[in-house]
């Protein structure tokens, strides 16, 4: 008999300490604060870039949301919660990247139909095959200046006493996009075909348009953002690239780290090639999409100009 | 040559540390798996799989070792069986059956964090899958060492815990610690299963626990020859494994390769499957008489006198 209370007893403080666990859990939120005034366009960037940029076009008639802001954390893996629910239905204008990058928030649009909310999907924005094997859309130069005007199009339908002001800020916007382009085309001068080495496909976009090249293979590049074990021929193969010094900077995807990746950040710090450390999403606080963008092309110039690491983006 | 072994495959470091921690694993797995089959603790063998991955799992949310995390998982599920009362027959599935249960609970809860909370990516096909491609030297040395010990401690428990597993009144009659070489077998387990979660993932672990053992069991006449036959299997299954997976990334350009735990876990099935054909298996029941030899070996021992 006794052995049977203590069997119990075990029961219970196994069940305690997992709903502790799951209360505190719960505590915790993904989205940013959701109050908003009347007249006020309610607005959700699925990412907080395309968050950043719905915030610059809306101005003081929307109020922005953003589910992915992590930096932290993998946008690939992200498991949505109830307050992502609640934020989704009370969107008016959702933006959302499409390609796979965040299908939850199909589900969650699904669970909660409503005829007059817009969805802009920027796969579908840039008419993209279901296909396209590379969802990091925002990294690619061109991508934001279409979606901006897509924003400023649906923003004026919904609130069409301000269209003029949201084609203002579009203006304004796509203006400020100049100094990106110039970096980049800066780098494409004097750097163009420089080897690179990336762990993931995150920022290869970017890297295509300075006209670097991308030595590491794409399949290896899939593996680590799907989170399964890459083949040994190719971890060698990338090892190689930094031993051999093969190639002048190594691209890491700060959200997306694994034993693996952690140990080729290793060799490649060994090695002595300068590591630049990449985004999902936007680094908060203190970037908008254009400087966290001009950020990255001037930290990959660094890396290749002067051998600098900038592993963190301050 | 080439055929088989594509160019590379040796000089290959990956490959490497994978062909030394997997004959690490298959070994002590081989020994313990003959034990698990012999005592018919396979249960408790799956059971304890779910608690390394619990532990798999919450170290990858604290970040520490994985091998840390599975082992102390395992332990931990090994003694929480142990506490509520794995050694009683009837109790036996109850406590396994439980403690499987509330460890799944916890391994969905940190996987669950960790995807919430950290950047690390792959973290469940790793936990339950394995890496044994990305496994370090420091782990194989740990593997080895904690590998070694379990085999030391199994040495000096196999007798007495053979015989209370054949009947554990006539043994505690003789004198045998029932209880405690129990315990002792069922840690060692729960250690066996925590390496082998190293190399082919917490979820198949059992596979190469009991495959080679129960192939060997039903090849082999006596024990000791059930033993060595299973510790071969183990590191044959393991390495072919290896091997296919390391020529498999030119079977399909457009995938590089197939996951290696796949591969061993096949080829265990495969010569499980091989051993049941009818000019093998036969040999199993001259086994089982040597089996029972040892039992009345034991009862003719002073004591029973």
């Amino acid at each position: 008999m006794k052995r049977v209370r203590g069997s119990s007893r075990v029961i219970a403080a196994v069940s305690a300490t997992l709903l502790a666990a799951l209360t505190l859990s719960a505590c915790g939120s993904n989205t940013s604060s959701n109050t908003s005034q009347p007249g006020v366009i309610n607005a959700i960037g699925a990412e907080n870039q395309y968050a950043n940029v719905l915030g610059q076009i809306g101005g003081k008639y929307v109020h922005v949301t953003s589910i992915l802001n992590n930096p932290n954390t993998d946008p690939h893996t992200f498991e949505a919660s109830t307050s992502v629910a609640e934020a989704v239905s009370n969107a008016q204008l959702i933006v959302q990247n499409g390609l796979g990058y965040d299908d939850f928030m199909n589900n969650i649009e699904s669970a909660s139909p409503n005829a007059a909310r817009k969805v802009i999907v920027v796969q579908h924005v840039l008419k993209l095959p279901d296909s396209t094997p590379n969802p990091h859309l925002w990294y690619e130069p061109a991508t934001m200046p279409a979606v901006a005007s897509v924003m400023a199009t649906d923003l004026a339908q919904i609130d069409p006493h301000h269209a003029k002001y949201f084609r203002a800020r579009l203006a304004a916007f796509t203006a400020s996009l100049g100094r990106w382009y110039a970096a980049i085309a800066a780098v494409h001068a004097h750097y163009g075909g420089t080897p690179v080495a990336v762990t993931e496909p995150v920022a290869d976009y970017l890297l295509q348009a300075m006209g670097l090249h991308i030595v590491t293979p794409f399949v290896f590049q899939a593996d680590i953002m799907n989170g399964v074990d890459p083949a040994p021929e190719d971890i060698t193969l990338e090892d190689g690239f930094f031993t051999h010094h093969e190639v002048k900077v190594f691209c890491y995807n700060e959200q997306v780290v694994d034993a693996l990746t952690s140990s080729i950040r290793d060799t490649a710090t060994a090695a002595h090639v300068p590591v630049v450390g990449v985004y999902e999403t936007m680094p908060e606080p203190g970037y908008t999409y254009q400087s966290w963008m001009l950020a990255e092309v001037a930290a990959i110039r660094a890396a290749i100009a002067n051998g600098t690491s900038t592993e963190h983006l301050s | 040559m080439h055929v088989l072994f594509k160019p590379g495959f040796f000089s290959n470091v990956p490959v490497r540390h994978a062909l030394v921690l997997g004959a690490i694993v298959a070994l002590v797995s081989g020994v313990v798996g003959v034990m698990t089959v012999v005592r018919s603790q396979s249960f408790a063998g799956h059971a304890l799989t779910d608690v390394a991955t619990t532990g798999g799992a919450g170290a990858a949310y604290v970040g520490v070792s994985p091998l840390a995390g599975f082992l102390g998982g395992a332990v931990a599920g090994a003694g929480a069986m142990e506490f509520i009362g794995v050694q009683r027959a009837r109790q036996r599935d109850i406590a396994t059956g439980i403690v499987l249960g509330a460890a799944t609970g916890l391994s969905a809860l940190f996987l669950y964090l960790n995807a919430t909370s950290s950047a690390t990516t792959g973290v469940t096909q790793q936990v339950l899958f394995g890496s044994i491609f990305t496994v370090d030297s420091s782990t194989i040395t740990v593997t080895a060492l904690t590998g070694v010990i379990v085999l030391l401690v199994l040495a000096v428990v196999w007798r007495p815990l053979l015989l209370a597993s054949l009947s554990a009144e006539m043994a505690a009659a003789l004198g045998t610690r029932v209880r405690l070489v129990g315990a002792a077998f069922i840690v060692s387990m729960a250690v066996a299963v925590g390496l082998s979660s190293i190399a082919v993932g917490s979820i198949l672990s059992t596979a190469l626990l009991i495959g080679p053992a129960a192939t060997a069991l039903r090849l082999t006449r006596s024990l000791r020859a059930a033993i060595v036959t299973s510790c071969a299997l183990g590191v044959v299954a393991t390495w072919a494994g290896i091997l296919c997976a390391y020529d498999s990334y030119d079977w399909d350009p457009s995938s590089h390769g197939l996951p290696v735990s796949s591969f061993i876990v096949g080829i265990v099935v495969l010569l499980y499957g091989i051993s049941g054909l009818p000019g093998l298996r036969r040999r199993a029941h001259a086994r089982n008489r040597d089996v029972l030899r040892t039992h009345d070996a034991h009862h003719a021992m002073p004591g029973s006198a």
